[in-house]
């Protein structure tokens, strides 16, 4: 028993970041229809921004609440700018271009590996436990830090949720994603829509940066990784489903974890992949994809 | 627009009148010392992205030291001529594919003779293919077997590998810890890994202790509590984190001790306290490693202090035993020519084996491996057993293996 709700402690744990990171994907690929292979940077670009100030603000006295909470804020506006010149420079050009995106996104990816590194460095950057401490839940043990992490992805989650159902932005990008010729005869206009796709795909990845700072291996090579399991997690959910991105998200956290338990993680990350494979054969557009 | 003209070309003699003056004063360092000199290029394959970054940073920071010192002592001196050394570097992604295209640059786009050290053994892999069919001198810190050998005369390494430090790490641990009877290990899932994961699972079962699983793990891989959580079902005595990079054996190091598990920890081939602390703070408490080196203690002597420190400017870390390996063979090399009086790679791997030559780790090194590998193509470095105590790393114990 005490194994099983560690395990789906552990899955819901990674399976937070991996959801935000593939609601962003699948956000800029609904109202676009563009992947970008840099989302991974905009998330690496805040991680690092946090990794480098928290430490900095807590040397020059402030407590280590208040110094994350301003990296937070600093690592999401950096990333903003970030993706506001990604976007104004290179994905405005590219929309409804999946082969021209995929080229510029490589493009970028290359560039700003470049970057990352000439400005942060290849070491690794350790951020202080901003809530130090373990909890257990039913017998299995969690860092407070995770716990917190937790919270606040499901509350970003759910912010965004609503968002996307009773805001008038919100049902315009929906509307923009299911037809988006029919909801510019609507009046909807389609380039400010896709501008504010893209940018809420920024921050989501953001915010999955600045959460996953204090508990991770933070470095230039940090999305990688989560960009792997995030396009994982929306093929199977569907390409432009927010509640695919969700499933999608749980389903990979969830083999990765058991997978990782009674096999080893070699034989996870294969039968992630074999999932894929599997989903794509029997459901081309995803679990709960459309159009 | 001829008065512009005019000014451009002004300025660029007067900037070629005042370097030539400058230069002839000997002010511009090097300047003096160019003037009957030449250049050997040292090529170098390692990663300068993705998460070996840190490595290959470090050793092309470790190659140019070398390279430096040379120059300012006057240079290699070979049959009347004086040489110094360029260290050129090129991105091998930590992969074949990206390793073979570094292959190809070096020696044919570049014209390199001499490999001054390449990390990784899948690109190592790659460029020896070539290297040893074009006749250049490789160096090189991959540990597998199968690089070494008569029928590879012209490949060094410039580390200890698990073959050197396996063994008296292990025995070493063992006699410190008698009462720990069983062992789950972790790799990489690449040949670095699987070449580690091979050697110490004999030595482990020849020391005998009970391995319980031994898993493997993709690089890159950020999320590490699935592979905490089973290590820590089997409850294990010990953990080997075999050839982890470090921040990666922190995470999971750090992810046990949330899970409350108490034991052994080891990371064989760990590098460096650095990456371990910065992702495993005090859960590294008590971790032993066998390639790690401690720079900042009362064993290490000014010198590498100093470097130590100028590096931990320039690339963010500590050095460690990967990157004084490129330190190392740059001096391996400037012995080998002078010994062969010839800058030939032939002549030069000729007469490596026989060559004595003073290392970072400030004693005379030479090459041995003959009961090992059939050749001696080994440096024969210290093996040096550090454990993490207080949240630093203390020299434990410092073997310098036997003659052959």
């Amino acid at each position: 028993m005490q194994t099983a709700i560690q395990l789906i402690l552990t899955s819901l744990q990674i399976g937070a970041v991996y959801i935000l990171f593939s609601l962003g994907l699948t956000l800029i690929f609904g109202v676009m229809r563009i992947v970008n292979f840099a989302h991974g940077h905009l998330f690496a670009v805040s991680a690092l921004v946090v990794a480098s100030t928290v430490p900095w603000l807590v040397g020059a006295g402030f407590p280590i609440l208040s110094a994350y909470l301003l990296g937070a804020v600093a690592g999401v506006a950096v990333a903003l700018a970030v993706g506001l010149v990604m976007y104004v420079g290179g994905f405005r050009f590219f929309q409804r271009d999946l082969v021209g995106s995929f080229i510029l996104s490589i493009g970028l990816v290359l560039l700003l590996d470049g970057v990352l590194l000439r400005t942060f460095g290849g070491a690794v950057r350790p951020v202080p436990d901003i809530i130090p401490g373990t909890v257990t839940v039913l017998g299995a043990a969690i860092t407070s830090q995770r716990l917190a992490l937790c919270v606040a992805a499901i509350a970003v989650t759910g912010l965004l949720y609503w968002a996307l159902t009773h805001t008038k932005l919100g049902k315009a990008l929906r509307a923009v994603s299911i037809d988006h010729e029919a909801a510019m005869l609507q009046g909807i206009p389609y380039n400010r829509m896709a501008l504010a796709g893209f940018m809420i795909a920024t921050v989501l990845a953001a915010l999955a940066g600045v959460l996953i700072a204090p508990v991770t291996i933070v470095s230039p090579a940090i999305g990688a990784d989560y960009l792997i399991k995030g396009f994982i997690a929306v093929i199977v959910g569907g390409l432009g489903s927010v509640p695919g991105a969700i499933l999608g998200g749980l389903f990979v956290a969830a083999i990765e974890t058991v997978g990782g338990f009674y096999f080893d993680p070699s034989s996870a990350t294969i039968a992630i992949f074999v999932l894929v494979i599997a989903v794509l054969l029997v459901r081309p557009k995803g679990l709960l994809g459309h159009g | 627009m001829a008065s512009t003209i005019k000014t451009v070309m002004s300025r660029v003699l007067d900037t070629a009148m005042g370097t030539a003056i400058v230069a002839a004063l000997g002010l511009v360092p090097g300047a003096g010392a160019a003037r009957a000199q030449e250049t050997i290029k040292l090529g170098l394959s390692l990663p300068l992205s993705g998460t070996g970054a840190i490595w290959g940073k470090g050793s092309d920071f470790m190659c140019k030291k070398a390279a430096q010192e040379i120059a300012q002592a006057g240079g290699v001196k070979v049959d009347g001529k004086t040489y110094n050394f360029e260290c050129i570097a090129y991105d091998n992604k930590y992969n074949a594919a990206e390793g073979t295209k570094v292959a190809q640059t070096l020696l044919n786009r570049e014209g390199v003779k001499f490999i001054g050290g390449s990390l990784g053994t899948a690109p190592v892999q790659a460029l020896q293919s070539l290297s040893e069919r074009q006749g250049v001198v490789l160096f090189t810190t991959a540990w597998g077997p199968s690089i070494k050998g008569p029928k590879f005369p012209l490949t060094f390494t410039q580390m200890n590998t698990p073959f050197e430090i396996l063994p008296p790490l292990i025995r070493y641990i063992h006699e410190a810890n008698p009462q720990a009877k069983s062992i789950v290990m972790l790799n990489p899932n690449d040949a670095t890994g699987r070449d580690t994961e091979g050697v110490a699972k004999k030595v482990w079962t020849e020391t005998g202790v009970k391995v319980l699983s031994s898993d493997f793990y993709e690089r890159g891989t950020t999320e590490f509590q699935p592979i905490a959580a089973r290590i820590a079902s089997l409850k294990p005595d010990i953990v080997d984190l075999g050839a982890m990079p470090p921040a990666d054996a922190g995470a999971v190091l750090k992810e046990l001790d949330v899970l409350g598990w108490k034991g052994v920890k080891v990371v064989e081939v760990g590098t460096g306290i650095d990456g371990l602390k910065a992702t495993g703070g005090n859960a590294i408490e008590g971790v032993y490693m066998g390639a790690a080196v401690s720079l900042d203690g009362d064993t290490a002597t000014a010198k590498q202090k100093a470097v130590n420190e100028e590096a931990r400017v320039a690339i963010g870390e500590s050095l460690n035993a990967i990157q004084i390996g490129f330190y190392d063979a740059v001096y391996a090399l400037k012995a080998a020519m002078e010994k062969a009086k010839s800058v030939d790679a032939k002549a030069v791997g000729a007469a490596m084996p026989e060559v004595t030559f003073t290392s970072f780790y400030g004693t005379p090194v030479d090459f041995y491996g003959l009961d090992t590998y059939g050749s001696r193509q080994q440096m024969r470095l210290p093996v040096i057993i550090t454990q993490v105590q207080d949240g630093k790393l203390v020299e434990r114990s410092r073997i310098v293996p036997g003659t052959k």
